[in-house]
């Protein structure tokens, strides 16, 4: 225990001027191929916000999945976006694409199943259709709160 | 002698009496010889089903099986069959270390430096302990404090083991070695949560089909609500694996649900 630990305030997240929150955006070609990409940032993140292995193995899981099912609901030629933001207590994420399939975020799927399961709070929507758009948006947001960490320190 | 298949073993178990002789005869025995070659030439079938194991990697599979036979032979040369364990049990992490040797040194895919490596080794012996010192997984701060390093070292160790990890280089060596200890007997109930799920037509028979392993962890973790290090305790590996385990079997869930007409 020689070495001080940085307190969640005080993490520096690359990108960001290194208080407090900090804001990443992943834009994504809309093909399964570069959901490691999407994960690995997810793990990164989590791992640099000093969460237990626990919760960075969760929420890189939750990207993982978040990003799969909506690159399979994207609209041929678009892209998914994935919106970190990082705080002292949590990790969010919002996973958003253009799809066709407005209805195709069921809450009875497995893959919902694993989100509500591997993360604090998951909710997905669709945005109102807007002018020039063929398609809607679809958004998945999750977050991951920071565990106690009793008996340590 | 059990009257049971075990999987792979049951195949090879009339070699096992040949290892106690092979050890006790002296290096230029000319009957040293024709067992050390009837050791390996009838367990060659392993050496190639590990090879195969690690198919499509982008290495060619006859240097794979090249590889694995390598391991094979170092596996039946250092074998002390005073141990008290089974050969397959020897042999299968011997030749997965060879071939996992060979991706580390040879193939840029799973290229990790030696430092990472040793690294990659501090950092899962420590999350170890800490998990069970604190009950439940340690921070990557909490692990550079007990190992006296930076956090910045943490981070590399833990990078480090998210690339070997996703090759799943560790698989097979539950798969096969330890087949004989099945998730069945550290656990006793079977499916009862799994009756839960909305979408539990689709899903049965994809989760029925899984390996019995993979299925008690999806369980365990989605419907019994355990944590991956909780999981890893229960079912005696380590969190990294459960995590590994978990994402491989969610991957091909997923598939499955997609390709499944509904």
């Amino acid at each position: 225990m020689s070495v001080p630990t940085i307190p969640p305030d005080r993490i520096s997240v690359p990108g960001t001027t290194g208080e407090r929150a900090a804001h990443v955006e992943l834009r994504l070609a809309a093909d399964l191929t570069w959901v490691p990409v999407a994960r690995a940032v997810a793990a990164e993140l989590a791992m640099r916000a000093d969460f237990d292995l626990d919760a960075i193995a969760d929420f890189r899981l939750a990207v993982d999945e978040a990003c799969a099912s909506m690159m399979q609901l994207a609209a041929p030629g678009s892209h998914v976006t994935c919106r970190f933001q990082v705080d002292a207590d949590e990790l969010q994420v919002q996973v958003s694409t253009l799809s066709a399939r407005a209805d195709a975020l069921g809450r009875q799927s497995f893959g919902w199943q694993l989100l509500t399961a591997l993360t604090d709070a998951a909710d997905a929507s669709v945005a109102p259709p807007s002018v020039g758009h063929a398609g809607r948006e679809l958004r998945i947001d999750l977050v991951k709160r920071r565990a106690p960490t009793v008996g340590a320190r | 002698m059990t009257s049971t298949r075990r999987h792979t073993t049951g195949d090879y178990d009339h070699l096992e009496p040949l290892f106690a002789e092979f050890a006790s005869l002296p290096e230029d025995d000319e009957r040293r010889h024709e067992l050390r070659e009837r050791l390996v030439t009838e367990h060659l079938p392993v050496a190639q089903h590990i090879a195969r194991r690690f198919a499509h990697r982008g290495e060619p599979p006859e240097d794979l099986t090249q590889v694995a036979t390598v391991g094979l032979i170092n596996a039946v040369d250092r074998f002390d069959p005073e141990r008290g364990t089974d050969f397959l049990s020897f042999a299968v992490p011997t030749i997965t270390g060879e071939v996992r040797k060979y991706f580390r040194d040879c193939s840029w895919a799973v290229r990790v430096p030696r430092r990472l490596k040793e690294l990659h080794l501090s950092i899962s012996g420590a999350t170890a302990e800490l998990s069970q010192q604190f009950g439940r997984a340690p921070t990557p701060s909490e692990l550079a404090g007990h190992l006296g390093m930076t956090n910045e070292d943490v981070y590399e160790g833990l990078q480090a083991s998210n690339a070997y990890n996703s090759s799943s280089l560790d698989e097979m060596l539950l798969d096969d070695a330890e087949s004989s200890m099945t998730l069945g007997d550290a656990l006793g109930e079977e499916d009862v949560d799994l009756a839960g799920v909305e979408n539990r037509e689709a899903l049965r028979p994809l989760l029925a089909r899984l390996p019995e392993r993979e299925r008690h962890i999806v369980a365990l973790r989605f419907f019994g609500n355990l944590t991956q290090t909780q999981i890893a305790k229960r079912v005696g590996i380590s969190q990294m694996h459960v995590s590994r385990l978990l994402a491989k079997t969610l991957a091909h869930l997923r598939e499955g649900l997609l390709g499944s007409p509904r």
